[in-house]
């Protein structure tokens, strides 16, 4: 069995979740079989330090831009899926994956599974763990080969890094396929972190959609404030304008590691919980007790989180030795 | 421009999901069904394009409720309203309905597709992407602001990290839209009586075109509370467990 293993990269970088996904087709290869990761961004000379667990990198170089529009990706993935006829390709549950996956699945007719957690082989086929329903159901499937899925970053561990035997790195020109994109990129906006860096936070009160509304927020934040902690939000409450987006908590905001991190009427969607599962200690307060933000949090409560606030603040201001 | 948005009605994922007997699927029969929360954000987009620069904008709804969701896309500012049919109590797989919303895309002579970046049941791959390739349309998802530029759009999509990617691309084209520019509006009562005068056209699945993904064998839902401990639902008890919890951790200290 022939895999590709997708890989990204920003700038000179590549993004953590890349080892996983060649460890992801590593933890599924046999004998003989092989696998390939496919890298296409400005560090390709990274790519060639770094993914030494693939048995082979195919590089497309886009020295020039630091990023690259997924159209462009997925144009040069399928000129090397078409060169190299595999039986799985793994892309990353990523901005640019979502794009990619389903472009790659349409145009080849073949079969994709999104949001990937387990992947074991079973014969000719594939027993895949996939998430559903904001991860409070998770589904056993079989998938026939060749297939596509798009693997959920943090499923998999990291694949060591390590150089690539020279011979085995195939590189070529990226920039024809970014410069014939009907899609150009124009800018890139990446945030000033003077004001508020929550991933170097070593306390963190997270509200979610639970909160209910913008004044509740307060609430919220003088707790912080007596915790010593920097307040977050999830992304619906971001979106409803209720936090800056710099204090926004998971796939499309900050991931964060911090000592304590409250969550307050957050569900634990997976990807939230992708940007703060690593916490040291995950605290958890909402009132279903499905909800899947306590399969990571150490302790839960399901209580209302407002009288939690109002008592836990009383006694951390009462508490002697502050 | 001829916008062409996509209003999926998905199970209220905050309420609780029982799964069906044969295990395959979720008893949707006490569900509350409610519009995909990305695609209340594509319906908004595609709104605020419409007052930016004078589109014409038509609502696909699938689902159940998908006629209350026209008539609320009406009032907001939709000019025709289609309910697709679907098969009752099946899930909405975005791989299963690509190839007749690029078919109407095409009826309606859209050039531009809006939908939500994801749905929670879009596990065999998100719906922008597969229209964008039926179509062999440019597609970009995760979209955070869309505006008009010349004859074609301004996009910005969010990569993570706060990171923010802008990039120009000409009509036609699909987008999933993560958050819309502006908050999606309330609608008044008023409005909403107004507009359930709106005739709701209805359109009928076609064949996918795709052999079937997976075939998903079970359902489960995933182990509760892991190795979490459980401190109850009283508010005075958890208050002063968490207090010891903190100390316990030396964090009760700022």
């Amino acid at each position: 069995m022939k895999m590709i293993a997708c890989t990204e990269g920003r700038s000179d970088r590549v993004e953590a979740f890349s080892l996983e996904m060649i460890n992801a087709a590593r933890s599924i290869a046999a004998a003989g079989d092989e696998v390939v990761a496919f890298f296409a961004g400005q560090a390709a000379k990274a790519a060639a330090s770094s993914f030494g667990a693939a048995d082979r990198l195919i590089a497309a170089d886009a020295a020039g831009s630091d990023l690259i529009p997924a159209e462009a990706y997925a144009r040069l993935l399928r000129d090397t899926i078409a060169a190299e006829q595999p039986d799985l390709v793994l892309v990353p549950y990523s901005a640019n994956g979502l794009d990619v996956a389903a472009d790659i699945a349409a145009r080849t007719g073949w079969p994709l599974l999104s949001y990937v957690n387990e992947i074991k082989r079973d014969g000719e086929s594939l027993n895949v763990v996939a998430q559903m329903y904001g991860g409070k159901v998770l589904a056993e499937c079989v998938v026939k080969l060749p297939a596509v899925l798009m693997v959920n970053p943090g499923a998999f561990e990291e694949a060591m890094p390590g150089p690539v035997d020279a011979a085995k790195v195939q590189q070529f020109d990226a920039m024809p396929a970014i410069e014939s994109s009907r899609v150009k990129m124009v800018a890139i906006d990446v945030p000033d972190y003077a004001d508020v860096d929550l991933t170097t936070a070593e306390r963190i009160v997270c509200v979610g959609r639970g909160i209910g509304d913008e004044a509740s927020i307060d609430i919220a934040r003088d707790l912080a404030t007596i915790l010593g902690a920097e307040i977050a939000g999830s992304r619906p409450v971001v979106d409803n304008g209720w936090l800056p987006k710099l204090r926004q908590v998971g796939k499309s905001g900050q991931k964060v590691k911090p000592k304590l991190y409250l969550a307050l009427g957050v569900s634990g969607a997976p990807e939230h919980l992708e940007g703060m599962s690593h916490a040291d200690l995950i605290i958890a307060v909402n009132t279903d007790p499905k909800a899947p933000i306590f399969n990571v949090a150490h302790y839960g409560a399901t209580c209302d989180l407002f009288d939690l606030v109002a008592s836990l603040s009383d006694r951390l201001q009462a508490s002697p030795g502050r | 421009m001829n916008i062409l948005v996509v209003l999926r009605m998905i199970p209220d994922s905050a309420g609780e999901l029982q799964l069906a007997e044969d295990g395959r699927g979720i008893d949707r029969e006490w569900l509350d069904f409610q519009l995909n929360d990305f695609d209340d954000h594509a319906l908004e987009e595609a709104i605020l394009l419409k007052e930016g620069s004078g589109a014409t904008v038509t609502a696909v709804a699938i689902g159940e409720g998908a006629n209350r969701v026209l008539q609320m896309a009406a009032a907001r500012g939709a000019d025709e309203v289609i309910a697709l049919q679907t098969e009752d109590d099946a899930m909405i797989s975005s791989r299963t309905i690509a190839a007749t919303i690029a078919a109407t895309a095409r009826a309606k002579s859209a050039d531009l597709v809006l939908c939500g970046v994801q749905s929670t049941e879009d596990v065999f791959g998100q719906l922008a992407p597969y229209v964008g390739a039926l179509l062999d349309w440019p597609h970009v998802s995760g979209t955070n602001r869309v505006l008009p530029d010349g004859a074609g759009l301004r996009v910005t999509q969010e990569r993570g990290a706060g990171v923010a990617v802008t990039y120009e691309m000409a009509l036609p084209a699909v987008l999933g839209v993560q958050t819309a520019s502006k908050a999606p509006r309330y609608v008044s009562g008023s409005k909403l009586r107004e507009a359930s005068k709106t005739p709701i056209g209805r359109a009928t699945l076609e064949p996918s075109g795709f052999e079937r993904s997976a075939e998903i064998r079970e359902l489960r839902l995933p182990t509760q509370g892991g190795s979490g401990e459980d401190l109850g639902n009283d508010a005075e008890n958890v208050a002063d467990r968490l207090v010891a919890i903190l100390a316990a951790n030396g964090l009760a200290r700022k």
